[in-house]
């Protein structure tokens, strides 16, 4: 059944091109797509009639529909990425949709989970990438399981097979004329074209002109990882986080209970139903594509499974909040499915046939699909009439209105496993594969643990959807007025006949299902009729009037959803015709291995297993549910009690330190101290030590002198000279003095007034000692020195040369 | 004749621009101001229409223009070959755009004329670093480059624009020194005795191999020393700070032409000069290299820390320009062609984005990112080019940016692959994987530095959560806020604007989403030179 209806390849788009195939797993999950989108379209209409937003909220619910329909349709891993991050932004939107500050914050988580996955998935795509040299998906899966089965670099006979898959691939686009397989020594699948378009271009088998630039030679490991199989390892595993943060594997399923409440329910429904479901399409792709018969990866994704579920399911049990608890149950229904991919892997490991369990894990696909676009709607019918979501407020909310008990019903008995409803056949399967493998490996206490958690959680399943069901649906509200305002919300049929026609006689009205769901419609269409005839002006009176008697449910919503939940027990009750045929449709995407034989769900070996379920599922909800979570309202009524301590949240307690604390502490505390500190102090440093030397350098000769006048031209300490020792100026002076007073004494000069001099011999002394402080100064100089030096150096030359000439 | 051409672009703007100096009093008596910038805007087109009919006309050959000699070899000459025509290409597609944007930005400055002037020298200028033909014409260019744009720094005439400039020409100066050591060294082992660029390197390999590890030292030098221009750690800090200048200024001089410039030597002088037979493996190879990834790890990290608007686009610059050098110091043909990819891809995100802080600055005068609640709904054109560059700058596939990631990564990891024989020790054993993971957390920084102005323009209610954070203001007043944050008009500024940045964001989409041909015309340069 490996039918391929389209394959179109875009080449150069992106720079690496696009490749889209519509086999038949992909066929139903854009069936699946197309059917959720439509319905919650549908519901959209009145759920956001009063909001502003609308515009944006429609631009963005119909980009993430096209980018998820691209995920489901890529069949190169590269593609698969583009369209995974489109739609991850597209759907940020939905979450923040509402401004509120819970909302913005939710939205935060969701997004910072989508980015770091997309950047962890795309280091894994790029080590495979650098390992494969192509991400196709159908030619991974053959190379990985040369690298796994130790046959890498590929031998010649692989290369032919890797070929192959490449050549199918290829013809199938029409591009054979560029393949060129060479089946010759080794790695020789890829063929080197020089020359067409430059020197280092190569062609990979001609595949995708645009991996021509890239040039990469594939086939050698990573230096970096010791062997092939580690680096393969590696990758897997980075692109399984990246994958498992979107499908809310745990755990990295914190963003599901946050984003999911927060969101319009319409959103909500996609966001749990299609969009968690990219993230097991990649799984699926890692899982059974590259380490399809690898024992220790089956056991990790089994692990992670079998822990995800009962988380989910636990904290499900847990959650008083009807969105929440629906968000948890996702977890631990994506949690049943990674069980079934893990036992997929770990069948095939030991070489046995794996199709029960790669049945029931597509089969548990689609069916949650279906389960959670009914059960968010229906949550969204709650939330759009009372703006509320805890189970204490919503009480008794869906009581007297069929149509919206009905849908719920259908959602409930199908995630609940209920035999005759198709949730039962994919558990079923996915149980008898845990079994299945059990008895192959002897039944050690492990597997038997392993089933008991299976069914646990399936009781636990029974017991949280119990809670909801009996909290909206049976219990009456603790506040009567509140109970009779909602019971008059009941639709145009049932105000009717339950609020005006004297409400109590509900006996009257109590028929079939069907037959209420088809008075419904009818209903439906003539309110419709109405609704149109009605000349605008009395639209406003009428929705005055309605607010009055308020329906709580459009007919057009109302049909969109019971429609939608009655496809529930149509699939179930027709196992064998409708929901084999679609596991025969999809299994060869899981590489199933061993025939299909049919199975008897309702044997009495399976529903055993249902019974085990639905009566673990009874017992907790009366003792945990009704015993443990429920406290008395001090007015004599029970109320649901929020028992989760606040504090323990993944999230909370450890991902935002890390990420919000301990990052940036590091990084913030490196960075800030390098830019603060670091370069102002290398440029300070710089600069005092430049300065230094400079100064150093430019006073160099100084520090040579003194130097000089320490050592060599060290001073002798100046001799004490008499003080009396200016003779010449005393003798010279004298004179001159005793020359002036005799000229004085002259008879003839005796009459005029000679001025006052000073005596000369003072004047001769200061000129003397002036004299002799020069001639010391000179002396003492080093320039003296110099000139000394130079005049022995001339008297010398002169010397020299009178000597040459004299001789 | 076509040779002779290849001078006119480059001193066609620049004689006009010293004419224009020269006439700016004319100009500003007579009040001719717009008549100038019409025909400032014509010669920039007619410019740019030349260069594109010089790199059709290039065909396969590389015809070459000596303009003259400044002494022995050492010749000014022109050459078109392919890295030169890609950077010229890129170079003449921006300019006129974003003259055009200048009009509006600059619409109530006093001193017009004399911006447009420097405004066109630098075009001629950075045409000059494209098509230089060998080392001493690109340095030569390279120099003038810091003085014809230093006055478009201090343009704004305060203190702080002062102290930037002397901080810009510091460092500007003081790295062309160092790079002129390079070109002493190229000039003295060259094989060809000129510095002309042949792809693959022109070091005589025997000259070389006897001073291996001078060469090597000399090309790390020369490396950080027009790394300057690239804002390489630690040498960054002129940027952050240049962005005091007019919005035009910094989004094509600090976003692409005077950073690009510097990155483009590098690949120049790495490519064609040293070569990467000489380099491949040694240790010179790690050092740049680790150089380039510290720098995107710290300005990643410091542009989350940063409020100022253009201050944090600058810090993005920083990181992303290591992003080419990183690709630059892969020496390979695929590190080459990742290079130049993520310089075109950059050049249009971030001048992009610029282009929007700008038009935010000049409509509303908000300079900070809290200011920003609401804009998207305020100015939604703006916003939305906003929008689309910054999920390019993240690496968001059907963008650019994308593109040009994936190639950085793909490019080192299969240097990786290629090390892994031993070649490069082991730190090259490790530093190309570390380059991948590195880059990845620069794009989960590019995320959070980006969306969430993208958030706070789109999602208003992040003012109501600040409020109930603080624990003030009633939700009452903040919805009142929110309110008249939609309700005000439209605020859009005109054609001069909006059109630049429409034209940036549909090239980003269409590379991103059909990068082929350029890819392919970037792998023949890498093909050649690598």
């Amino acid at each position: 059944m490996n039918q391929v209806w389209m394959d179109v390849v875009i080449p150069g788009f992106c720079g690496m091109g696009m490749h889209l195939k519509l086999d038949g797993f992909r066929l139903v999950y854009c069936v699946v797509a197309v059917l959720m989108w439509t319905v919650s379209g549908i519901f959209s209409r009145e759920y956001m009639a009063h909001y502003a937003n609308r515009k944006r909220y429609y631009i963005f619910f119909w980009a993430t529909f096209a980018a998820t329909v691209g995920v489901f349709l890529s069949a190169n891993l590269f593609t698969t990425f583009i369209f995974f991050e489109i739609m991850s932004f597209t759907s940020y939107v939905w979450v923040a949709f509402d401004e509120r500050s819970a909302s913005l914050k939710a939205a935060e988580t969701y997004l910072a989970v989508a980015v770091i996955g997309g950047m962890v998935m795309l280091m894994g795509l790029f080590l495979l990438y650098d390992l494969f040299g192509t991400l196709e998906i159908e030619e991974i899966s053959v190379l990985a399981d040369a690298v796994m089965s130790g046959n890498w670099p590929l031998q010649a006979s692989d290369a032919l097979s890797v070929a192959a898959a490449e050549g199918a691939a290829v013809s199938a686009a029409g591009q054979t004329a560029a393949l060129v397989p060479q089946p010759q020594g080794a790695v020789t699948a890829y063929s080197v074209i020089g020359g067409a378009d430059g020197p280092t271009s190569v062609w990979i088998a001609g595949k995708l002109p645009e991996l021509a630039w890239s040039g990469s030679t594939p086939g050698t490991p990573g230096s970096f990882f010791p062997t092939a199989k580690a680096q393969l390892y590696t990758a897997g595993a980075l692109m399984l986080f990246g994958f498992g943060a979107k499908a809310g594997c745990f755990p990295l399923h914190i963003w599901l209970p946050k984003a999911h409440p927060e969101a319009p329910a319409p959103a909500s429904a996609l966001l749990s139903g299609i969009l968690t479901k990219t993230g097991v399409f990649g799984i699926i792709v890692v899982s059974c594509g590259l380490f399809g018969a690898d024992h220790s990866w089956g056991l990790l994704i089994a692990v992670l499974g079998l822990i995800t579920m009962f988380v989910g399911a636990f904290l499900a049990v847990f959650s008083i909040n009807l969105k929440r608890t629906l968000a948890c149950s996702s977890i631990s229904q994506i949690g049943f499915i990674l069980t079934g991919i893990g036992m997929a892997c770990l069948l095939r490991s030991i070489g046995e046939g794996n199709t029960l369990a790669v049945r029931g894990a597509f089969l548990h696909m689609v069916n949650h699909s279906l389960f959670k676009l009914v059960l968010f709607l229906c949550a969204g019918a709650v939330y759009m009439n009372l703006h509320k979501l805890d189970l204490n407020e919503i009480r008794g909310f869906g009581r007297k209105k069929p149509a919206l008990m009905f849908a719920f019903l259908m959602g409930a008995l199908g995630i609940g496993g209920i035999p005759l409803w198709n949730g039962y056949v994919s558990k079923t399967l996915i149980h008898e594969s845990i079994v299945e493998y059990m008895e192959a490996v002897g039944g050690p206490w492990a597997w038997r643990l392993a089933e008991w958690v299976f069914l646990f959680t399936g009781g636990m399943t029974v017991a949280y959807m119990l809670k909801l069901f009996v909290a909206v649906f049976v219990e009456k509200n603790a506040d009567p007025k509140l109970q009779e305002q909602y019971d008059g919300m009941g639709s145009e049929f049932a105000r009717k006949h339950f609020s005006s026609g004297n409400g109590k006689d509900a006996k009257t009205v109590r028929k079939g299902k069907g037959s209420e769901a088809k008075d419904h419609k009818g209903a439906a269409k003539n309110s419709a009729a109405m609704e149109y005839q009605k000349p605008i002006e009395k639209l406003h009176a009428s929705e005055a009037a309605n607010d009055a008697h308020h329906v709580y449910m459009r007919p057009e919503t109302t049909a969109a959803l019971v429609i939608a939940a009655a496809i529930l027990p149509v699939l179930g009750l027709t196992a064998h015709l409708s929901m084999d045929r679609i596991a025969d449709l999809g299994q060869e995407f899981f590489h199933v291995q061993g025939h299909a034989h049919t199975v008897a769900y309702l044997s009495p070996a399976n529903l055993k297993g249902g019974a085990i379920s639905i009566c673990i599922g009874v017992i907790l909800y009366f003792a945990v549910i009704r015993g443990l979570l429920m406290e008395p309202d001090g007015a004599g009524n029970r109320r649901y009690a929020d028992r989760w301590p606040s504090w323990l949240d993944l999230e909370n307690l450890i991902y935002r330190p890390i990420l919000q604390v301990a990052l940036p502490a590091v990084f913030g505390t490196v960075f800030g101290f390098l830019d603060r500190y670091l370069v102002p102090a290398a440029t300070t440093a710089f600069l005092t030590v430049s300065t230094f030397v400079g100064r150093v350098m430019d006073s160099g000769v100084d520090w040579l002198v003194r130097i000089a006048r320490l050592t060599t031209h060290k001073q002798v300490p100046a001799v004490k000279e008499p003080h009396d020792s200016d003779l010449a100026a005393h003798v010279i002076g004298g004179v001159i003095d005793a020359a002036r007073a005799f000229r004085s004494r002259l008879p003839w000069k005796r009459r005029e007034k000679l001025p006052v001099r000073e005596p000369a011999t003072a004047r001769l002394v200061r000129r003397e000692e002036q004299f002799k402080g020069n001639m010391h100064l000179i002396q003492e100089s080093f320039s003296y020195g110099l000139m000394l030096v130079c005049v022995g150096l001339c008297v010398t030359l002169i010397y020299l040369i009178w000597g040459f000439l004299g001789w | 004749m076509y040779d002779r051409l290849l001078a006119v672009p480059v001193f066609l703007p620049i004689v006009a621009g010293v004419a224009l100096l020269a006439m700016n009093g004319w100009i500003r008596r007579e009040k001719r101001e717009r008549t100038m910038q019409w025909l400032v805007e014509a010669l920039v087109l007619i410019n740019s229409l030349l260069v594109a009919w010089l790199i059709a006309g290039c065909g396969g050959r590389s015809g070459s223009l000596v303009l003259f000699r400044l002494y022995g070899q050492l010749t000014v000459m022109f050459r078109m070959d392919r890295m030169g025509s890609f950077f010229a290409g890129l170079v003449a597609f921006l300019w006129p755009l974003a003259t055009l944007y200048a009009f509006e930005y600059m619409e109530h400055d006093e001193r017009r004329p004399a911006f447009f002037a420097f405004y066109t020298i630098s075009y001629g200028v950075t045409l000059g670093v494209a098509l230089a033909g060998n080392l001493v014409t690109m340095y030569v260019f390279y120099e003038m480059l810091t003085f014809a744009t230093f006055p478009l720094v201090m343009h704004p005439m305060t203190t702080e624009a002062a102290r930037a400039t002397r901080q810009y020409l510091y460092y500007s100066i003081g790295g062309a020194a160092f790079a002129f050591i390079g070109l002493v060294t190229v000039l003295a082992y060259s094989a060809t005795g000129t510095t002309g660029f042949v792809p693959g390197g022109m070091l005589d390999p025997a000259a070389a191999a006897e001073h291996r590890n001078l060469i090597l030292f000399v090309y790390v030098l020369a490396f950080f020393g027009f790394g300057v221009k690239a804002a390489v750690f630690p040498l960054h800090d002129w940027l952050p700070k240049a962005a005091v200048a007019p919005t035009p200024v910094t989004a094509l001089l600090h976003a692409v032409a005077v950073v690009k410039s510097g990155a483009f030597a590098v690949l120049r002088f790495t490519y064609f000069s040293f070569g990467t037979a000489l380099l491949r493996g040694t240790w010179a190879q790690w050092i740049v290299m680790a150089a380039a990834l510290v720098t995107i790890t710290y300005a990643s990290t410091m542009a989350v820390k940063e409020v100022h608007f253009k201050r944090r686009l600058a810090y993005s610059t920083i990181s992303n320009l290591s992003y080419i050098l990183f690709g630059a110091s892969m020496m390979s043909p695929l590190g080459l062609a990742a290079a130049l990819i993520h310089l075109l891809a950059h050049a249009f995100m971030k001048i992009s984005a610029f282009f929007c802080a700008g038009a935010v600055m000049h409509h509303t005068g908000k300079n900070y990112i809290y200011e920003l609640d609401g804009m998207g709904y305020r100015m939604p054109v703006t916003f939305a080019c906003f929008t689309v560059s910054s999920l390019s700058l993240m690496g968001i596939p059907l963008f650019a940016g994308f593109i040009s990631k994936w190639s950085l990564c793909e490019a080192a990891l299969s240097l990786g692959n290629e090390m892994g024989g031993g070649a490069g020790g082991a730190v090259g054993r490790v530093l190309p994987y570390i380059g991948v993971a590195v880059i990845l957390y620069s794009a989960l920084m590019t995320g959070i530095y980006m969306l969430s102005v993208v958030v706070r323009a789109y999602f208003p209610g992040v003012v109501q959560q600040m409020k109930e954070a603080v624990g003030g203001g009633s939700d009452g007043k903040a919805a009142v806020i929110v309110s008249q944050g939609k309700s005000e008009a439209n605020q859009d500024p005109s054609w001069l604007m909006l059109l630049p940045l429409v034209i940036f964001a549909v090239v980003i989409v269409a590379v991103g989403i059909h990068a082929g041909p350029v890819l392919r015309f970037l792998a023949l340069i890498g093909g050649e030179a690598g």
